[in-house]
């Protein structure tokens, strides 16, 4: 996705690899305390005023998503019930304007937000499951298998997503599934990368070395303890992922690749642009969807950020 | 680490380039990208008159045998010459045919071709060139790509002498004066031009410019993804045109087409949308108008995809062969709601399958007859026939199944998306679900000729003669047993229609031909298989003072305008006289005056970057 | 992948004495076999996603049209439907390394000569929009991290922020309805609606035609821009902050020199250097934003093509400008290794 690449400030080359201390040093030794630095961390995300921003913009827009039934009749949304005038300007009861159909933009955008959280959550879980399984068998299996699977990323990497979705989703067919799918398949890599860099650290650690002693295998192993001690790390990085699948959605849409009968801010951008609401000046069609994504992503991006703030700023003192 | 002076000196060269960079690549890609343009500069700059008018679609080929799209077609209608032309009524009238008879069996038709015409190059223009244009696509496949539709009743096509071309039919056919007119029909192209392209026919795009032809206008220019550039032959013999040049920019978008007609850029545009034509109505030396429609967009229903054999194909929902289903899902649709709110009003309410485009076939069901909206009617015809109400809102038939079907839609088209929620939500007031599937034009196509469809969204388009149109209703164009070759619309297939069909095909007079595709689209009607939702009116606009006599015909008892064609309307129009326009001219000149500003900023800019360097490096030598 | 193994090998195991010179031959034919194994892994990714197709390509071709079954059957030998897979997976490799990238039905035109038109508009747009990005960000970014925590600092990280989390396209839109619509608030339409050119003008060389090209290259490029100068900034600042702590600005420090010397000669000339390579990585990235961009502005260029085929959808045009779309992004990353390694004696010495 242009937003994922766009969001990743490129590394210069010699830095590409990660380095193997990964940000999860900190986590202790013993399973059990696992919950406690989670805790702490939270603490410290919090304290930072852009981490709280952020965290209060992504809690905001949950509930607002969760809460939209309650308020928001099926009949406000219902395009034969619309009593509006037809694309009209800002006026009384009508706060954002209407659509060509006759239905408040307001309206449109707030229900909005489930489908776009819907599919950024979505492909965020796509993405983590798939990166976490490479990540995971590449860190664990070094050698030839973990040699080959990361040069299968490196290759991922380099690929231009945006058109690599665009084929993936043409061949798929439009609708949520097919744009979910390409978004997973095209962002997987940064977590990957991530996850094994994190496998490597646990690894070298003196308890996975007795539980191999003891006789447990590869599964045993990645299952019990690997995969344990990567997850935090993994659900904290999902977060600057949800971020660039929400924007990835909204290309993808506006392109044409969603299914045009649900509401979604792609979608109402994609239809005021081929309705000609540039021509007509319809900016109240096209300005407050932008913004959702705006926010959002900002509100995303602005916890990732504080989270890999906190992460490093723990790595760096050893 | 430290720095040397080399370093620090490489550093400033780079860095000045950046703006040198920038200047080159403007320069190197206006060098590229203008490489091929044509003269048309010099039509600014004389007295030149132009007509720049918006290509309806991207112009790939003017190959006459292959094109394809609108764009295309109404330049090749417009350079070659065709037998018969339309009238403002619709009806065909001589072109290079002078006069025609036909024999009394029907079977032969003689024309009698304008004498001493001659292509652009000085060729006689012969009665020779139209017998060896139709022999060509007679019996060429590759030749046959865009027009072998039209002569597949033709027995042989002969020139006894320079001025006679003689037509021989298999069965007689009351279209033939439709054949071969301009944008619609078939062009006759030069043969001894066109004769040594006939082996690579497949790869021939006719760009080789002037293009031989013979018209009102001669092909003079093309920029692919640009525009056309057309040149008025001041010796047409039917009259001169008015303008000099004709010229049909393409714009990839309409906005930016809209743009270009508010700039004055363009003096025509068509397709416009509701809020692009609302837009653009407000401004002044503008005027839009709407023409009557050519086509249709409907649901279909597949009512039981069958082979020409009888065998059952594909996938299609066994309760849609039911037409009391079918009836009570069209009593479900409010036609009107649909012109009102997706249309914003501009177009008139569906029911016959001829658009109201052209009158002499438009045809509309009774009081007794029409299925127009009424839920409750429909509520009460599904309780009736035993589709009860489950316990989800959706009916189910009296053997358990849900009444839940697909809905295809093309995920290109724009009207398609915003018709689906509609019709999506009435029917589920009356108790039938609908699954909104967004398919590309391929897809949708694919899916409908294996039967494996339960609802589509459709539209289709007709020329002055509906012969094709009702062909595609007929049982011949079911496939075959193995489920290929079908070229049906939505597999109706009725023996009385297609009685009438053959009966229509023989009827030479216009009267009571009209009455017989009357029955037929009565048939069609009560057979529900095409829901005719609406006739989408062409939304148009034209600069009232850069040209007059554009439009053709008069303005219809509703406010519409008959159908426009290309061809007539560059033909006729004419510059408005005198100060008129100035108003273009000044128009050009307020952009060009936003240009100059532009440059201006760009080159203070460019200055002041280049004097801080300067300053800097004076600086940094200073240390 | 394994070709990048063996040759690790022996520049590892090499003998002492080897010249710097042949370490560099080896490091190119390292990362040029790297780029190979890239493209050839890219081919067999297209060739998967586009013969996966569920729909018949012939009934594509000939849709619309009465086609007999021989005729089908005929069309479907031409294109070597009927072979084996691994047959037509060759047949494709050989015609995409000789530039054969198949027909567009569509435009009645080879992919590569449609290609080959488009590709000049998106290089003036991208290659724009990235000398202005470089210069905007370099300026922003070496000033925010000299002082980082500064008024400016703060404001250009927060501008960039937002303007990362904004969709490309909604920006082009946004400003498209204000400046080029002339609808809105009455501000005139400034700039145009779309396109490369004004319809109709004369081409060539004419200072007008540049002016012309360049009034209309004003918004689009202003979009892209927007977008990705912000990771110059990023970049150019976090490599001013990693030099400002070296010793020898101390030392030109002490050499009594003013501030902005010591920054300007000392500092960013040293820091330049990831930004320079960062160009060639970025590719990617900007091309998912051209693509959007050329949509909204409909751009006459590769971005807007590949739109009008996923719309049609025209499969070989899609997998030709996939293909290229990716192949330059190859290119790319292959000129960013060697450029590194010509630029940094650092890396040479490793």
């Amino acid at each position: 996705m242009s937003a994922t690449d766009q969001s990743r400030p490129p590394q210069p080359p010699q830095q590409r690899q990660p380095a193997g201390a990964g940000p999860g040093a900190d986590i202790e030794e013993k399973a059990p305390s696992r919950l406690v630095p989670v805790w702490r961390f939270t603490v410290a995300v919090l304290r930072m005023p852009s981490g709280l921003f952020g965290v209060l913009v992504m809690l905001g827009f949950v509930v607002l998503a969760l809460a939209c039934p309650l308020f928001i009749h099926p009949s406000d949304l219902s395009v034969t019930q619309a009593t509006g005038p037809l694309l009209a300007s800002p006026r009384h009861g009508y706060l954002l304007g209407t659509d060509p159909a006759g239905r408040s933009v307001l309206t449109l955008v707030l229900w909005g937000s489930r489908t776009s959280l819907a599919i950024g959550v979505m492909a965020t879980a796509l993405t983590m499951v798939l990166g976490a399984t490479i990540g995971l068998l590449a860190g664990h299996f070094q050698g030839h298998v973990g040699r080959l699977l990361m040069h299968v990323t490196d290759w991922f990497i380099a690929l231009p997503s945006l058109p690599l979705a665009i084929a993936l989703a043409a061949v798929l067919g439009q609708g949520a599934a097919s744009i979910t799918i390409a978004i997973g398949v095209t962002s997987w890599t940064g977590t990957a990368r991530l996850v094994r860099a994190q496998t490597l650290a646990v690894e070298a650690r003196p308890f996975i070395e007795r539980a191999r002693a003891l006789g447990a295998t590869d599964t045993q192993l990645i299952t019990r303890q690997v995969l344990p001690n990567v997850m935090p790390l993994i659900l904290v990085s999902s977060t600057l992922t949800v971020a660039s699948a929400i924007l990835s959605e909204a290309t993808l849409t506006f392109l044409g690749l969603g299914d045009p009968t649900s509401v979604s801010w792609g979608s109402l951008l994609n239809n005021a642009f081929m309705q000609g609401a540039v021509t007509a000046g319809a900016w109240w069609y096209l300005v407050p969807p932008g913004i959702a994504i705006l926010v959002i992503v900002l509100g995303f991006t602005l916890v990732g950020r504080a989270v890999e703030h906190v992460l490093n700023a723990r790595v760096q003192p050893r | 680490m430290t720095t040397t002076r080399r370093d620090l000196t490489r550093r400033h060269g780079r860095r000045r380039s950046v703006a040198a960079l920038v200047v080159a690549g403007l320069a190197a890609a206006a060098l590229l990208t203008g490489q091929a343009a044509g003269g048309s500069a010099q039509a600014a700059s004389s007295d030149t008159t132009t007509l720049t008018v918006n290509a309806d679609t991207q112009m790939t080929t003017f190959n006459p045998f292959l094109s394809y799209y609108d764009g295309e077609l109404n330049v090749i209608g417009t350079i070659y010459p065709s037998l018969t032309m339309l009238n403002d009524q619709g009806e065909p009238v001589p072109y290079l045919a002078d006069s025609w008879t036909t024999s009394p069996d029907k079977l032969t038709w003689t024309f009698k071709i304008h004498p001493g015409l001659k292509w652009s190059d000085g060729q006689p223009l012969t009665a020779a060139d139209a017998a060896w244009t139709f022999n060509l696509i007679m019996h060429n496949a590759t030749a046959a790509t865009s027009n072998g539709s039209l002569v597949a009743n033709f027995k042989s096509v002969t020139a006894p002498d320079a001025t006679t071309l003689v037509i021989k039919t298999k069965q007689p056919q009351a279209n033939m004066l439709y054949l071969s007119v301009p944008i619609s029909g078939i062009p006759i192209v030069p043969e001894h031009v066109w004769k040594s392209h006939v082996s690579g026919l497949k790869n021939y795009r006719n760009m080789d410019f002037p293009v031989v032809g013979y018209g009102p206008f001669v092909l003079t220019g093309f920029k692919t993804n640009q525009y056309a550039e057309m040149t008025a032959n001041k010796s047409f013999f039917l009259g001169a045109p008015h303008f000099d040049k004709v010229v049909t920019n393409y714009y990839s978008n309409s906005d930016a087409a809209a743009a270009a007609l508010t700039s004055g850029e363009l003096d025509q545009i068509d397709g416009l949308t509701p809020a692009q034509y609302n837009a653009i109505s407000k401004k002044s030396g503008i005027q839009t108008y709407q023409t009557q429609s050519n086509g249709w967009s409907a649901i279909e229903i597949n009512s039981g995809a069958k082979t020409r054999s009888g065998k059952p194909l594909g996938t299609g929902n066994p309760i849609l062969k039911d037409i009391r289903v079918r009836q009570a899902i069209a009593l479900g649709i409010n036609r009107q709601e649909l012109v009102t709110k997706v249309l914003d009003g501009n177009g008139v309410v569906g029911a016959g399958y001829l658009p109201p485009g052209y009158p002499q076939f438009f045809w509309k069901p009774s009081a007794s007859e029409s299925l127009d909206y009424n839920p409750a009617r429909a509520k009460q015809m599904l309780d009736a026939a035993g589709y009860k109400m489950g316990p989800n809102g959706v009916r189910v038939a009296p053997d358990g199944k849900p009444l839940e079907f697909r809905l295809g839609i093309h995920s290109d088209d724009a009207t398609d998306a915003a018709i689906a929620p509609y019709v999506k939500e009435w029917m589920s007031a009356i108790g039938i679900k609908l699954d909104v599937n967004s398919m590309s034009f391929d897809q949708l196509n694919n899916n409908l000729a294996k039967g494996d469809w339960d609802m589509l969204m459709d539209g289709w388009s007709t020329g002055p003669d509906p012969t094709y149109l009702l062909s595609i209703q007929t049982c011949g164009t079911l496939p075959d047993d193995n489920g290929q070759n079908g070229n049906t619309d939505a597999f109706f297939c009725n023996k009385s229609y297609d009685r009438l069909y053959s009966q229509q095909q023989t009827q030479f007079n216009a009267g009571q031909r009209a009455a017989t595709i009357a029955k037929m689209q009565k048939i069609l009607y009560a057979g529900n298989g095409d829901l005719i939702l609406f006739y989408k009116n062409g939304l148009d606009a034209l600069r009232t003072d850069s040209v007059t006599d554009y439009l053709q015909g008069a303005k219809a008892a509703n406010g519409f305008y008959p159908l426009q064609h290309g061809f007539t309307s560059w033909w006729k129009a004419e510059p408005p006289a005198g100060a008129a326009t100035a108003g273009q001219k000044a128009s050009q000149q307020s952009s060009n005056a936003f240009k100059w500003i532009g440059l201006a900023v760009l080159v203070v800019v460019l200055i002041g970057v280049a004097v801080m360097f300067l300053r800097r490096r004076t600086a940094a030598e200073r240390e | 992948m394994s070709v990048g193994v063996q040759l690790d090998a022996p520049a590892v195991s090499g003998p002492e004495e080897a010249p710097e010179r042949s370490e560099f031959w080896v490091y190119l034919a390292r990362k040029v076999g790297a780029a190979i194994v890239s493209f050839v892994m890219l081919l067999v990714v297209g060739f998967v996603i586009f013969s996966l197709i569920p729909s018949d390509p012939v009934s594509a071709l000939t849709r619309g049209r009465p086609t007999s079954d021989a005729q089908m059957n005929h069309l479907r030998a031409q294109l070597g439907l009927d072979k084996p897979l691994w047959e037509r997976f060759l047949t494709f490799v050989g015609h995409t390394v000789t530039g054969n990238l198949g027909y567009s039905y569509e435009y009645h035109q080879s992919v590569s000569s449609l290609i080959a038109d488009r590709l000049w508009p998106t290089l003036l747009l991208m290659g724009t929009s990235t000398l202005i990005s470089i210069w905007l960000g370099m300026w922003l970014g070496i000033r925010a991290g000299w002082n980082p925590g500064s008024v400016l600092d703060r404001s250009a990280s927060a501008v960039s922020l937002a303007l990362w989390s904004v969709p490309t396209f909604w920006l082009g839109l946004i400003l498209l309805v204000v400046f080029g619509s002339g609808s809105v608030g009455g501000i005139p339409a400034i700039f145009p609606a779309g396109g490369l050119q004004t319809q109709g003008t004369a081409g060539g060389l004419a200072p007008s035609h540049i002016l012309d090209v360049g009034w209309h290259l004003v918004l689009p490029c202003l979009t892209l821009v927007a977008v990705i100068f912000a990771q110059y900034v990023t970049i150019m600042r976090s490599s001013i902050i990693d030099e400002r702590g070296n010793p020898y600005l101390l030392t030109a420090r002490a050499k009594g020199l003013r501030d902005e010397v010591v920054r300007r000669r000392h500092a960013v000339p040293n820091a330049l250097l990831p930004s320079v390579t960062v160009i060639f990585l970025q590719v990617g990235g900007m091309i998912g934003g051209a693509i959007t961009v050329e949509v909204v502005y409909s751009w006459p260029g590769l971005g807007y093509l590949t739109f009008t085929a996923l719309r049609i959808p025209d499969l070989q045009l899609l997998e030709g400008t996939f293909i290229v779309f990716s192949a330059a992004v190859i290119i790319c990353n292959l000129i960013a290794d060697l450029l590194y390694r010509a630029l940094d004696p650092r890396v040479r010495r490793q």
